[in-house]
């Protein structure tokens, strides 16, 4: 899948006619894009500022773990889930992280195989990025369960019981997924990072450096032939990695769509799910990339084009989960079923009306504004639009999972959902270790790849005339 | 060398003749189907709205392709944005050949049935949407926007090849951003009306993005036998090289991989809900005499096409693609058969004469507009604002570039 | 310079890609076999200079994606409907359908697993030490900088000749590796 017309795209030259800006300024060689982005790992004085945003978001870590010692000594009885809400916030915060997650994998995977270069610059911490999301996300199922330290139970493995997982259910699918989408994504993230650490290695100036780089890049040498098999490598787990992310939420949509309660079971939710997934991801890395160029001044690969094409890929898959959305109501209606009739009407009228018209503003009409050029232009506009939409898509399955079980079949047995403190500290804690980890990141290992951000350098052409 | 604005007439003698033997096959296969259709009509709409939802596919499909082409870019698009713009000038075709499935409703649908609506609570509250009126407005309305937004990408294209003005490119994009959620929209709910309400009890939320997934692996097969038919001719011969076939095979590949990844969610979802009014639709297709059908479309839908097209090899060699290309249009018409057969026929599988004639037909037909629109322009769009990016270095090169890995 | 107790072979550095293509090009025409270059990204043509390779992985990977698959669906083959049947909601304990997103994630874990630890153990990594880091500028090969190296083993290699041909390919230095 690797070749095809070689340019298809000169990532330094802008489009005729529409004005796009390039991939990567002008004007940098092999030597200034190592540099550059080498300099801010190896710097040896860690600038004021991170320690300050370490410190705040590792206290929110630090609420998590605090949440978490309270959890497990009390029982989950501390959340407000409750017969007949009994999922709530946990699985709402896990479909949320897990989704976040999902660019990290669409950028790194398919647009390499879709050869779209402008995704060189944001790979890497889109798939960190994707990491600690999956980590986040893996949290909430691991602590919903009421005993985490017995959670190897859901992996098969012969046992004194002779009990097996019951392959049937999607909860167990969710198991295999969730647990492969981790694996695979840290292979990827690890394989893509071998030959930076390489160069980490060659340029650092501490022992401690040297020696820890240099076990990790695991004595890589740009042998050619070694680069030969590494492409390789790299595009078959780009392929494996792409149909790889679309079954993982597919999975975490079947969770609903399984089972028979009105609104959690219709045949879309696999692709919107997916869209949707999609959609908080990408508004997910503008929310990073466009604090985080601004800070360390990587306007020269983090461009215009690349917020552009960001902001083009949210209003797209924002119109196929409004799509979703539209047809999920329409067939309700059409069904003649009454418990899905009554789906749209609990929604759009019922006890949490106010937080499905926010889904919409947030999902639906806000990120219209994405048409226009002048909005994708603009930075400030984008960055709100993305925090929109992250705010948007929690509410989204905040909606699917309350609603649908707070009012099911029987009215008798209809009830309320009421977050409590330790829901909220928790889903906050989240986002704390989220952002540590970040920051850990950003400190040790370089945030863009330096090695393919070599090659769309005009110097990297060989056989260019 | 033949120049490359030279119209696709001059450069490619044969396809005045063939236009002209497609028209002549089109005309016997018309008095062929309008016997069948004086024999058994409702066979005949049957085998009818098969094929009419087959070649509309391949339209759509094209249609939607090159919308999202004018969107995404790419060299793929390019050297096919021609037989792109051909196949979806048949609009107004297949606008016309709509006429036998609206005089037909009252023989297709059970939901023009009055006497069965007046005994079913369901179909009485469907009955709002489900009636031959609102049906007719909206395929009307269908129609208008699929027309529209034909007419003016291909009027566009034509004035950007004529006048190299950049600014058509811009138009185009525009048009196809809209463009796409339009058809969208449509298509989802002409494939409710049109073939999801055969069963009006049934109701499935995916069944439109099935139907668009199968439009776009249609449209990709009819277009790869278009270029490799294309590719063996002045001019193309010395500009597609493999790696232009690696491409659409590749695209080729995802759709089929799509086409199963929503074909099986739905099966899954349903059959693991078991709920009576959606496991009815495919008790009628697979525990009965259809299952055989059923059970083909996994083989050689999915499985099959996705291991061939795994191969490199395949990939590259046109004379291998080709004939995947046309497996792969068999089977979406088996697909389609699948879907419509068993309203008609609840016992087993039945296959009529029909069956194989009219998808035939309306193709004979279809393929000489298409012919007709290849014929009148040159045969690739040299003013397209990717063109130099794309295709530039081999034309000035008069060889294909390197193509190894 | 001082001639060390072994030679693991002379290495050229050249500024940019191009001229390393050129070499190995140059180098293999000659008939130099044990050969390898050295760069700071992936270069495609540079393979292909010195005879071009290919490389068994997707094989590895194919076969690795075939043993998960079969893996995955005879795990649950066996604990469903052999080891330990359960009737859960009248579903069959053969549900074939139930069972393709686990066989799916297998499939996909196995043949992911089989393509990294393949690459590097074609590759021969991690392998801690490597004469060719014996030379100091070859830190730059990680930075802006391209090597070639003709190995010792070569039949052709011989220390003046081998060095004569190397400067003739206008590098910017001729380093010997030390073993």
């Amino acid at each position: 899948m690797a070749e095809s017309l070689q340019p298809v795209e000169d990532p330094n030259r802008a489009y005729v006619g529409a004005g796009t800006p390039p991939v990567i300024a002008p004007g940098h060689t092999f030597g200034t894009v190592t540099d550059k982005i080498s300099a801010i790992v190896l710097t040896r004085r860690t600038p004021l500022g991170w320690y300050a945003g370490f410190l705040l978001a590792g206290s929110f870590a630090f609420l998590l773990l605090v949440s978490l010692t309270y959890l497990v000594t009390k029982g989950i009885g501390i959340w407000g889930n409750n017969i007949p809400v009994g999922w709530a916030f946990d699985i709402t915060n896990f479909v949320w992280w897990i989704g976040i997650g999902h660019a990290g994998t669409l950028i790194s995977a398919i647009l390499l195989l879709l050869k779209q270069t402008w995704r060189t610059s944001i790979n890497r911490f889109a798939e960190a990025m994707t990491l600690f999301a999956v980590a986040c996300a893996g949290i909430f199922p691991l602590f919903h369960t009421g005993r985490p330290w017995l959670a190897y139970w859901l992996f098969p493995y012969p046992n004194s019981m002779s009990l097996w997982p019951q392959f049937r259910s999607p909860l167990i699918w969710d198991v295999f997924a969730v647990s492969t989408y981790a694996t695979v994504s840290a292979l990827f993230w690890y394989v893509g990072l071998i030959p930076d650490l390489a160069t980490l290695r060659d340029r650092s100036q501490s022992r401690a450096g040297r020696v820890i780089y240099g076990m990790l890049a695991m004595g890589w040498r740009g042998s050619a032939r070694h680069w030969h098999r590494y492409d390789t490598a790299y595009l078959l787990l780009a392929g494996l990695a792409t149909p790889l992310v679309v079954s993982v939420h597919t999975v975490v949509s079947f969770d609903f769509a399984i089972g028979i309660v009105p609104g959690w079971h219709t045949t879309i939710f696999p692709p919107y799910f997916v869209a949707g997934a999609i959609y908080s991801g990408f508004a997910m890395v503008l929310t990073l990339a466009i604090p985080i160029r601004a800070v360390y001044n990587l306007e020269d690969f983090i461009t215009m084009r690349h917020l552009q094409n960001m902001a083009k890929v949210m209003l797209v898959t924002g119109l196929i989960v409004a799509y979703g959305y539209g047809t999920e109501a329409f067939i309700s209606w059409y069904s003649g079923d009454k418990y899905e009739g009554f789906v749209p009407m609990n929604r759009i009228f019922g006890p949490y009306a106010f937080y499905y018209w926010l889904l919409i503003t947030c999902n639906v009409i806000i990120p219209q504004a994405l048409w226009f050029k002048r909005v994708r232009t603009s930075v400030p506009v984008l960055f709100v639009i993305s925090l929109i939409v992250n705010v948007g898509m929690w509410l989204e399955r905040f909606v699917i999972i309350v609603l649908s079980l707070s009012r099911d079949f029987l009215t008798s047995s209809w009830g309320r959902f009421a977050p409590t403190f330790w829901d909220w500290s928790t889903l906050f804690g989240t986002v704390g270790l989220f952002v540590s980890l970040l920051f850990l990141f950003l400190r040790f290992l370089p945030m863009i790849s330096i090695f393919e951000i070599r090659t769309l350098l005009p110097e990297a052409k060989v056989s260019d005339e | 060398m033949t120049p490359l604005t030279q119209t696709a007439d001059v450069a490619i003698p044969e396809l005045k003749p063939m236009q002209q033997r497609l028209l002549v096959a089109g005309a016997a296969g018309g008095v062929l189907s309008l016997v069948g259709a004086l024999l058994d009509t409702t066979q005949f709409l049957q085998s009818y709205l098969m094929a009419y939802m087959f070649w509309l596919g391949v339209t759509l499909g094209c249609l939607a392709l090159g919308m999202i082409h004018q969107l995404s870019g790419g060299a793929w698009g390019v050297l096919i944005r021609r037989p792109i713009g051909a196949a979806s000038r048949a609009l107004p075709l297949l606008t016309l050949l709509f006429l036998p499935i609206a005089l037909g409703l009252s023989r297709i649908y059970p939901w023009m049935n009055a006497d069965l609506v007046a005994h079913d609570e369901v179909l009485q509250h469907k009955h709002v949407y489900l009636n031959a009126p609102f049906f007719l407005a909206r395929a009307a309305i269908y129609f208008i926007v699929w027309n529209v937004i034909s007419f003016f990408l291909n009027a566009w294209s034509l004035e950007q090849d004529r006048t190299g003005d950049f600014r058509f490119a811009r138009r185009m994009q525009l048009l196809s951003g809209g463009g796409l959620v339009a058809y969208g929209v449509t298509i989802t709910f002409a494939s409710f009306d049109w073939m999801m309400s055969l069963e009006p009890h049934w109701f499935s939320t995916i069944y439109g993005v099935i139907i668009m997934g199968g439009q776009g692996l249609s449209a990709l097969a009819f277009l790869t036998i278009a270029l490799v038919w294309l590719s063996r001719r002045a001019p193309l011969d010395r500009i597609v090289v493999p790696a232009h076939f690696h491409d659409l095979g590749n695209l080729m590949l995802a759709f089929v991989m799509l086409w199963a990844y929503f074909s099986f969610s739905q099966y899954l979802i349903i059959w693991s809900g078991n709920l009576p009014a959606e496991i009815a639709w495919y008790l009628h297709r697979m525990e009965t005499g259809w299952r055989p059908v059923a059970v083909a479309l996994m083989l050689f839908h999915f499985a099959a096409p996705f291991v061939v097209l795994l191969s490199r090899t395949v990939k590259r060699q046109p004379e291998l693609l080709v004939k995947v290309a046309a497996a792969v249009l068999v089977v979406r018409i088996v697909d389609l058969w699948w879907l419509i057969g068993p309203e008609f026929h609840t016992g087993g599988i039945a296959i009529s004469w029909m069956d194989v004639v009219l998808p035939l037909t309306i193709g004979a037909l279809w393929l000489v507009v298409f012919v007709s629109q290849l014929r009148g322009r040159a045969i690739l769009p040299i003013h397209d604002p990717e063109f130099d990016e794309a295709l530039g270095r081999i034309i000035e090169r008069g060889a294909p570039p390197r193509t190894a890995h | 310079m001082k001639t060390p107790p072994t030679v693991y072979g002379l290495m050229a550095e050249f500024d940019d890609p191009a001229s390393v293509v050129a070499a190995a090009e140059r180098a293999h025409r000659e008939g130099y076999r044990c050969l390898d270059a050295y760069s700071p990204f992936p270069i495609e043509e540079l393979t292909e200079a010195m005879g071009g390779e290919h490389t068994r992985l997707p094989l590895i990977v194919l076969i690795g994606g075939i043993v998960g698959c079969v893996g995955g669906y005879a795990l649950e083959y066996w604990t469903q409907v052999v080891a330990y049947p359960l009737n859960i909601g009248g579903k069959p304990f053969h549900s074939w359908p139930a069972f393709i997103p686990v066989t799916f994630e297998c499939t996909i874990l196995v043949a992911a697993l089989s393509a990294v630890l393949g690459m590097l153990a074609l590759n021969g990594l991690p392998q801690p030490y490597h004469p060719v880091f014996n030379v100091p500028r070859f830190a730059l090969a990680s930075r802006n900088r391209f090597f070639l190296c003709v190995e010792a083993r070569d039949p052709l290699f011989d220390l003046e000749r081998t060095r004569r041909f190397l400067e003739t390919l206008s590098p910017r230095e001729v380093s010997t590796v030390a073993d």
